[in-house]
C-alpha cells in the first residue's frame, strides 16, 4: 500500500516536471504566436524594417561609389551594417508595442517564469529579423549581381541574427522603459554587440570570397560561442529589468 | 553633508603631490628614449591611467553583481563613482595613446585590437550614463545601470579577443602597419622607476577622486530626499 | 660619414600629452567642486523653505546662480 503511494508520488512528480517544461515551451509559443499574428495583420514592423534596409543599401551604394570589384569585398560589411540598423528598428517597435498596449504588464502578471517572456520576445524578434533578411538577400543579389544564396552564408546570417537579437531583446526591454526610448537602443546595443557583428562579417566575407574552410569555420565557431554566452547572460539578467 | 574627513583632505594633497612627482620623474629624471624622443615620456602616464581605469571597469562589473544581489543603493552610488572616474582616466589613456601614436606610427589612430576595444569600452561606459539619465526612479536606475555595466563588462573582453583572434588569422602584410612592431623599447632603471611610480601615483589619485565622487553621490542623495520631503 | 642616429625632437607631443592630462584632471576636479557647490546651494534653499512653516508655502523659484 505504502509502496504504491510512493510510486504514485514519483509518477506525479515526473508528470509535473514534464508538464512544467511542456507549459514552458507552450507559454513561449503563445507569446511568439501572438506577436506573429499581430504582425501579419498590420505588417508594421516588417514593412518598416524592409523599406529601411533597402534605403540603407541604396545609401551605401552612393556613399561608397563602388566598382564591381570593390563591391565584392564590402558586401559582407554592407549587409551586416544594414541588418544591424534595421534590427534596431524592429527591436524598438516590438518592445514599444508591448509596453504601449500594456501587454508587458499583462505578461508579468501571468503565472509564468520571467524567462518565458524573454524567450518569447527573443524568438518573435528573431523571426522578424530573419524574414526581413530573407527578403533583403535576394534583392541585394539582384541589384549587385552577386549570388548570396550559399548555405554557409545563410547559416552565418542565422547565427549572427541570434547573437544580435539575444542581447538586443534585453537592451530593448531596458531602453523602452526609459525617457529617451528609441534613441537609446543603438547607443546601448552597438558597442556591446560589436564582437558578434565582427565575427559575422568575417565569416560572411570569408564565404563570399571563398576563403579556406579553416578560417570560415573558426569564425562560425566563434559566433556560436558568442550566441551561447549572450543568450545565457540575457535570459539570466532579464528578470532584473522587468521587476515592478 | 558632513565635513570632509581629515583623511580625505590629506589624500587630496598627497594625490596632487604624487601627480606632480610622477610628472617630474617622467619628464626630468627618466632618460630620453633614443628612437622616439621625448614623446615616449607620455607612455608613463598612458599606462598608469590605463591600468587603473581597466581595474576600475572590472571593479564596476563586480559592483553590479553586488548591487543586484543586495539591492542596497549604496552599491549603486559606488558604481556610479567607479564608472565616472574610470571613464575620465580611460579618456586620458586614449588621448595620450593617440598623441604618442602620431610621431611613433605616423598616424593618430589605428584600428588594432587594443585601440578598437578601448574605443568601444569607453563608449559602453558613456552609454551607461546615458541610460541612467533617462530613468527617474532611483531603484530602476540602479538596476538597469547594474545590468548594463555587467553586460558591458562581459562584452569588452569578448570584443578584445574577437578582434585579436581575427588579426592573427589575417597577418598584416603591409610593411610598417603592424602596430605591435614599431614603438617597442626596453626600459632601463630610471625608466622603470618612473613607470612604477606613475602607476602608484595614479592608483592613489584614482582612490582620491573615487572617494570624493562617492561623497558627492551621497550628498546628491541627501538633497534628493530633502526635495521629496519638501514637495509633500 | 656620421652613422649616429639622431633622436627626433618630439617634445612638442610630450608637452601636448602632459598638458592634456593635467587639463582633463583639472576639469574633472572642477566639475566635482562645482557640482558640490550647486548641491550646497540647493540644500540651503531647501532648508530655508522648511524654516518658515507658519507662513503659506512660497512658490519654489530657482535662485539665480551667482557667478
Amino acid at each position: 500500500m505504502a509502496k504504491q503511494k510512493t510510486i504514485d508520488n514519483r509518477q506525479r512528480a515526473i508528470g509535473d516536471e514534464r508538464q512544467s517544461s511542456a507549459s514552458f515551451i507552450q507559454a513561449i509559443g503563445a507569446i511568439v504566436w501572438k506577436d506573429l499574428r499581430a504582425e501579419f495583420r498590420s505588417w508594421e514592423l516588417i514593412s518598416s524594417m524592409l523599406v529601411f534596409s533597402l534605403l540603407v543599401i541604396l545609401i551605401f551604394n552612393f556613399a561608397l561609389e563602388l566598382d564591381v570589384k570593390t563591391r565584392q569585398s564590402v558586401t559582407a560589411g554592407v549587409l551586416w551594417a544594414t541588418f544591424a540598423f534595421a534590427g534596431t528598428l524592429g527591436l524598438n517597435r516590438s518592445m514599444a508595442i508591448e509596453k504601449d498596449r500594456g501587454c508587458l504588464d499583462g505578461l508579468l502578471l501571468a503565472p509564468v517564469d520571467r524567462s518565458v517572456i524573454y524567450f518569447g520576445k527573443f524568438f518573435s524578434n528573431l523571426a522578424f529579423m530573419l524574414i526581413v533578411e530573407a527578403i533583403v538577400l535576394p534583392v541585394y543579389s539582384v541589384l549587385y549581381n552577386t549570388n548570396l544564396f550559399q548555405p554557409g552564408l545563410l547559416l552565418v546570417i542565422l547565427l549572427g541574427s541570434i547573437g544580435y537579437t539575444s542581447i538586443g531583446t534585453l537592451l530593448a526591454a531596458m531602453s523602452v522603459q526609459t525617457r529617451t526610448r528609441d534613441i537609446l537602443l543603438p547607443i546601448l546595443l552597438f558597442p556591446v554587440v560589436f564582437a558578434v557583428l565582427l565575427a559575422a562579417v568575417k565569416a560572411s566575407g570569408g564565404l563570399l570570397d571563398n576563403s579556406t574552410f579553416a578560417d570560415v569555420s573558426f569564425s562560425i565557431n566563434l559566433l556560436i560561442a558568442y550566441d551561447v554566452i549572450f543568450v545565457a547572460a540575457s535570459f539570466m539578467l532579464f528578470d532584473s529589468i522587468v521587476e515592478e | 553633508m558632513n565635513q570632509k574627513p581629515l583623511a580625505l583632505k590629506v589624500l587630496d594633497i598627497v594625490s596632487l603631490i604624487l601627480l606632480l612627482a610622477a610628472a617630474y620623474l617622467a619628464i626630468v629624471v627618466a632618460p630620453t628614449e633614443k628612437v622616439m624622443g621625448d614623446v615616449q615620456r607620455v607612455f608613463y602616464f598612458h599606462v598608469g591611467t590605463a591600468w587603473v581605469a581597466l581595474i576600475g571597469f572590472v571593479f564596476t562589473a563586480v559592483l553590479s553583481v553586488i548591487y543586484l544581489i543586495t539591492k542596497n543603493l549604496k552599491w549603486d552610488r559606488i558604481q556610479v563613482a567607479a564608472v565616472e572616474v574610470s571613464v575620465v582616466f580611460f579618456l586620458i589613456t586614449i588621448i595620450l595613446g593617440s598623441i604618442w601614436a602620431r610621431p611613433a606610427w605616423n598616424t593618430w589612430w589605428t584600428w588594432d585590437p587594443r585601440l578598437t576595444t578601448a574605443a568601444i569600452a569607453e563608449l559602453i561606459y558613456i552609454a551607461y550614463f546615458m541610460l541612467r539619465q533617462g530613468i527617474d526612479d532611483p531603484d530602476k536606475r540602479a538596476r538597469f545601470g547594474a545590468v548594463y555595466a555587467l553586460i558591458g563588462g562581459l562584452s569588452a573582453p569578448i570584443t578584445f579577443f574577437a578582434i585579436r583572434l581575427f588579426r592573427t588569422i589575417h597577418p598584416v602584410v603591409i610593411a610598417g602597419a603592424n602596430a605591435e612592431a614599431e614603438g617597442n623599447f626596453s626600459m632601463s632603471g630610471d625608466m622603470l622607476s618612473a613607470f612604477f611610480f606613475a602607476l602608484f601615483a595614479f592608483t592613489v589619485i584614482f582612490i582620491d577622486l573615487f572617494w570624493n565622487r562617492i561623497r558627492l553621490g551621497e550628498f546628491q542623495n541627501e538633497v534628493e530626499e530633502m526635495k521629496l520631503k519638501a514637495s509633500y | 660619414m656620421f652613422f649616429q642616429e639622431i633622436t627626433p625632437d618630439t617634445s612638442g607631443y610630450m608637452i601636448a600629452g602632459y598638458a592634456t592630462t593635467f587639463i582633463i584632471l583639472a576639469v574633472y576636479v572642477a566639475s566635482l567642486f562645482l557640482r558640490q557647490r550647486n548641491l550646497k546651494q540647493d540644500m540651503d534653499m531647501l532648508a530655508e523653505l522648511e524654516k518658515p512653516a507658519e507662513k503659506p508655502a512660497k512658490p519654489v523659484t530657482k535662485r539665480a546662480k551667482k557667478k
